[in-house]
């Protein structure tokens, strides 16, 4: 019985310890209820009308609340989460951006620009989750690490000349935000490299196969973009869940050469495209680490209103051919691929049109079979994108090294019918604008001379501006800081704010190498709080949710920014200190050599004291015989015997030696000839 | 650099003007770029005095047994390197820099390549051992371009970095190529300049040294399927033996090297290390010449030397 009872008793441990294994597997996701890492990527393609294409990729990843110690990642990238724990990071934004966003041709309103829009060079902004006299140091280690991890100059942001804290007017607003740019720093494919080894697939697998990069770097505009929020507050023992949003926009033209030639008569049809035409390479298969994975196609409700106009002038049905089931036989365009839904905007009750997007799923789609979406023009469209309330511009005004102005003017576009609408209501109906502005010490702003124009008519400041927050520069210490908020009639046409500067002086020392080509003035950003920038497609199954979709449907404000500018400052000439040096060395060396010539010097002084010492010894042979022993004894001892300092004297000895040279010859041929 | 808007390839820096192959690549990684490679930020990186806030991949975080490789190109002259038009590196500054590294042990063998013109005397001042260096000209030579890309409308590459990248395409895998092969690959007359190195730190041979000492090469990997066979017993044995020497000739080297820093003081450069100077008298008569001070002695050598001449003379005359 007892040798039957250990074996039995050996194989219930066995069964009960793989059972225990099976539920303490289970038991992560489903008894504890606590969520498991997951990894989306989205790509969004969308005709611009002045015949570019924009592409959007968009990466998510998040990673859960867990416990402090054992935190192990999979999906999720180390180093991201190593920043946010060490420097208290509650929300962030790093981009990278080259070119400027066309707000006129490719619009303002659409949550993309609204988010995507950015300014050249590099921003960062971040908000903290410590007291308020930790946060300028974990910014300066925060700029450091950003530094390392994306190969760019990021570090220049940690001297409180370079970054500020905006109080209300930049969003997401906070006491504890910090925010700064360098706009002339270039991106390139060293920036993209570290961006993509952050995705579990890196570029190797997935969408972001598609990622060749010169044509990236060949766009009108591209723009990468990391944003990254904490969720949850840290609670004793907990680390806080994170999510990770990597966007990368781009706008490409489609090379009209490589489309069909059968339209090339037809000069004002959009240029066909297709993936493999703008990158090169075609999708061949989803990133196996991915949650979802798709490709999505929208058309703009402009060109939705267009299309269904020219529709309807041609074929005289109501039947809305866009998301009927033969939407390949449009009249207007042909898709290669077939799209596996089709999401109509929830019409808002600013317009009547609504945009109309196509989504394909990659999951089908491998390596036997890539995922190649190409759009073919058969009609000439014409479209407007819809734009912001305001269009701001800024310039610089005035001539000369010494002063000038910064002028910043919104002009009122006239595509949104719906926001006069709005406010019908009420007569008085005013436009909230808010400006944020930062202009470096260098460059000093007189805020009282701040003046406002509505309708090219000057107004009081008090009437126009309801509230204003100014943080004056001190010289290398901190730039200058303006926020404002403005309220303007809704009939504005345009309105301009000027403000006059004197330019500073810096030392030497602080010159770039090429100072000549002037200084940069970060771009302002004007934004519109009481507009929101959304678009809702509602989708039926909750169980797939698209981070972009959500995204879009967030209410964030409308923004926009300004032009960078460039002030010429007063360089001085670099080779100065060399000139004075040696200026001064030269006047230093005459004066002295004459003062020491005309105290010391004696002419012929030496000649006369060896004449005194010859004419004391009367005899000439043991003068010749001292002479020969001083030589031989010279020639001995070399060094502490100095040569003589005179040159008449070496004239005097030399030619005594020949003539002794001679005499002695002279004597030996004489005698013994 | 090469996102420059005026760059008509962007992302892409070619070697040739038939644009056949691509430099930049796809995973480039750049750590100085700038405003920041600055005279400081190279001497801090190469003596690695940083300040605490800077991350661990802009350090070169090196011990007593790396190899590193320096290379500089640009413009130059005699004894500097410009930086961003703007400021120079001299070449006491690199040698105290090198001296400071030797001290802290910072490496094992550096080997120092300079593409300027008058690239010799960037490393003139060098007295720390286990420093190879070679230049791309002598002091009075200027180094040239290679060829003109008209599509492009610069100069695409220099002429010494043309043939050191020219020796290293010819390389496969299996090549077992020294460090003495390339530089001898250089072609006085193709580079237009005299390819100038300074072994005189560098006690290994150069007929030794593989060129994978220093650069690093690219393998091409293999998947395979099937396990991985241990060697058979006949060839385990040599390799043991090689494994054996390679580590006594590091012993050698282990030793000679502490031995050279306990008694190591600054000694004048012995002229005879450098390649090019000959071992003529005539030379070193001119030497002794350039270095006499007294023109007395002088005169008191040529009298002793005429007093034989006399004697000759007046027993010929007899």
């Amino acid at each position: 019985m007892a040798l039957l009872r250990r074996p039995l008793l050996l194989l219930l441990l066995i069964v009960t310890h793989q059972f225990l294994q099976f539920r303490i597997a289970f038991g992560s996701v489903n008894e504890e209820g606590q969520k498991q890492e997951e990894f989306y990527e989205e790509l969004l393609l969308k005709p611009l009308p002045d015949r570019k294409l924009l592409t959007h990729f968009h990466f998510q990843s998040s990673a859960p609340p867990s416990t402090s110690n054992g935190r192990h990642h999979h999906l999720f990238p180390k180093a991201i989460s190593q920043l946010v724990l060490k420097f208290q990071v509650k929300e962030m934004e790093l981009s990278f951006t080259q070119g400027r966003w066309n707000y006129e041709s490719w619009g303002g309103f659409d949550p993309i620009p609204s988010s995507n829009a950015k300014p050249p060079g590099v921003e960062l902004w971040a908000v903290f989750d410590a007291p308020q006299h930790l946060i300028d140091a974990l910014w300066k280690n925060l700029t450091h690490t950003l530094s390392g991890l994306f190969c760019a100059s990021i570090n220049f942001l940690e001297s409180s000349t370079a970054y500020s804290a905006p109080e209300w007017s930049f969003p997401p607003a906070s006491g504890k935000l910090r925010y700064g740019t360098l706009p002339r720093e270039a991106v390139c494919t060293e920036n993209l490299t570290p961006w993509l080894k952050l995705l579990p697939c890196r570029d190797k697998a997935g969408i972001s196969m598609l990622l060749d990069r010169p044509s990236i770097y060949r766009g009108f505009y591209h723009s990468q973009r990391l944003h990254l929020t904490s969720t949850g507050s840290g609670s004793e023992g907990m680390d806080p869940g994170i999510i990770l949003e990597q966007t990368l926009t781009v706008v490409l033209q489609p090379d009209s050469q490589r489309a069909s030639l059968a339209h090339a008569s037809e000069k004002h049809i959009q240029p066909s495209w297709s993936l493999s035409s703008i990158f090169g390479k075609q999708i061949s298969g989803r990133c196996v680490l991915a949650e979802t994975s798709s490709v999505y196609f929208l058309l703009d409700k402009g060109l939705v209103a267009e299309l269904e106009h020219i529709h309807k002038e041609n074929e005289k049905s109501e039947e809305n051919v866009l998301i009927s089931e033969k939407f390949w036989n449009n009249p207007s365009f042909e898709l290669s691929a077939k799209p596996d839904r089709i999401f109509i905007e929830e019409s808002s009750l600013l317009s009547k049109n609504a945009s109309v997007l196509y989504k394909f799923e990659i999951e089908k789609y491998g390596e036997s079979e890539p995922f190649d979406l190409g759009l073919f023009w058969k009609t000439p469209v014409v479209w407007l994108c819809q734009q912001a309330p305001l269009h701001a511009n800024r310039f610089l005004m005035g001539s000369g090294n010494e002063r000038g102005a910064i002028a910043i003017s919104l002009k009122s576009t006239q595509s949104s019918e719906g926001f006069m609408g709005s406010n019908s209501n009420d007569e008085r109906c005013e436009l909230r604008v808010d400006v944020f502005q930062v202009v470096p010490w260098y460059v000093k702003v007189y805020f009282h001379s701040l003046q406002v124009f509505v309708d090219q008519q000057p107004k009081a400041v008090s009437d126009i501006i309801e509230k204003i927050h100014v943080s004056p520069s001190k010289d290398k210490v901190s730039p200058g800081v303006m926020e404002l908020v403005l309220t303007l009639p809704c009939s504005v046409s345009s309105a301009v704010l000027t403000i006059e500067f004197d330019k500073g002086f810096l030392h030497i020392d602080e010159y770039p190498p090429d100072a000549n080509q002037g200084f940069d003035i970060p771009s302002a950003i004007v934004s519109f709080p009481n507009f929101h920038a959304r678009m809702v497609f509602l989708e039926n199954d909750s169980l797939n949710k698209s981070p972009l979709l959500s995204k879009f449907q967030e209410k964030s404000p409308v923004m926009s920014y300004t032009e960078v500018l460039l002030v010429p400052l007063t360089t001085p000439d670099f080779s100065m200190p060399y000139n004075v040096i040696t200026i001064t060395c030269t006047v230093f060396a005459l004066y002295f050599g004459s003062l020491l010539n005309a105290l010391r010097r004696r002419v012929a002084e030496e000649e006369r004291f060896l004449k005194d010492k010859a004419a004391k010894k009367m005899d000439r042979i043991p003068l010749l015989l001292s002479k020969l022993s001083a030589k031989l004894r010279g020639r001995h001892l070399e060094g502490p015997q100095a040569p003589p300092a005179s040159s008449s004297f070496i004239n005097s000895k030399s030619v005594l030696k020949v003539i002794l040279i001679a005499g002695l010859a002279v004597y030996w041929q004489y005698y013994f000839s | 650099m090469a996102c420059n808007t005026r760059n008509k390839y962007p992302a892409q820096v070619f070697n040739n003007e038939n644009h056949r192959l691509n430099l930049y690549g796809d995973n480039v990684e750049v750590d100085y770029r700038g405003y920041e490679v600055t005279v400081e930020n190279f001497l801090r990186v190469l003596t690695g005095r940083h300040e605490t806030a800077v991350p661990r991949s802009k350090r070169l975080l090196s011990d007593e047994g790396s190899h590193i490789l320096l290379y500089m190109t640009g413009h130059g002259g005699d004894e500097f390197l410009k930086f961003q038009d703007s400021e120079e590196l001299q070449s006491h500054d690199l040698a105290d820099a090198v001296k400071q590294m030797k001290e802290k042990h910072r490496f094992k063998e550096l080997l120092i390549m300079v593409d300027t013109c008058q690239a010799a005397t960037l490393f003139n001042q060098l007295q720390s051992p286990g420093v190879l260096a070679i230049g791309s000209s002598m002091k009075g030579e200027n180094s040239y371009s290679h060829h003109l890309d008209s599509d492009v409308g610069v100069s695409v590459v220099d002429r010494f970095t043309y043939y050191t990248l020219a020796f290293f395409e010819r390389l496969n895998i299996y090549d077992n190529a020294s460090l003495s092969s390339l530089f001898s690959s250089y072609n006085p007359s193709l580079l237009m300049s005299t390819a100038y190195y300074r072994k005189d730190l560098y006690k290994r041979r150069l007929e030794e040294v593989p060129v994978t000492n220093f650069f690093g090469s690219v393998m091409e990997t293999i998947h395979t399927d099937a396990a991985y066979k241990a060697l058979s017993r006949r060839n385990s044995g040599r390799f043991e033996d090689e494994m054996s020497l390679d580590q006594s000739v590091h012993h050698i080297e282990r030793r000679m090297l502490i031995k050279v820093n306990d008694g190591y003081e600054i000694h004048d450069i012995n002229p005879e290390g450098e390649e090019g100077a000959s071992k003529c008298p005539w030379s070193t008569f001119r030497n002794k010449f350039q270095k006499a001070e007294n023109v007395d002695s002088l005169v008191n050598y040529g009298l002793v030397a005429m007093i034989p001449l006399l004697v000759i003379s007046t027993w010929l005359v007899q």
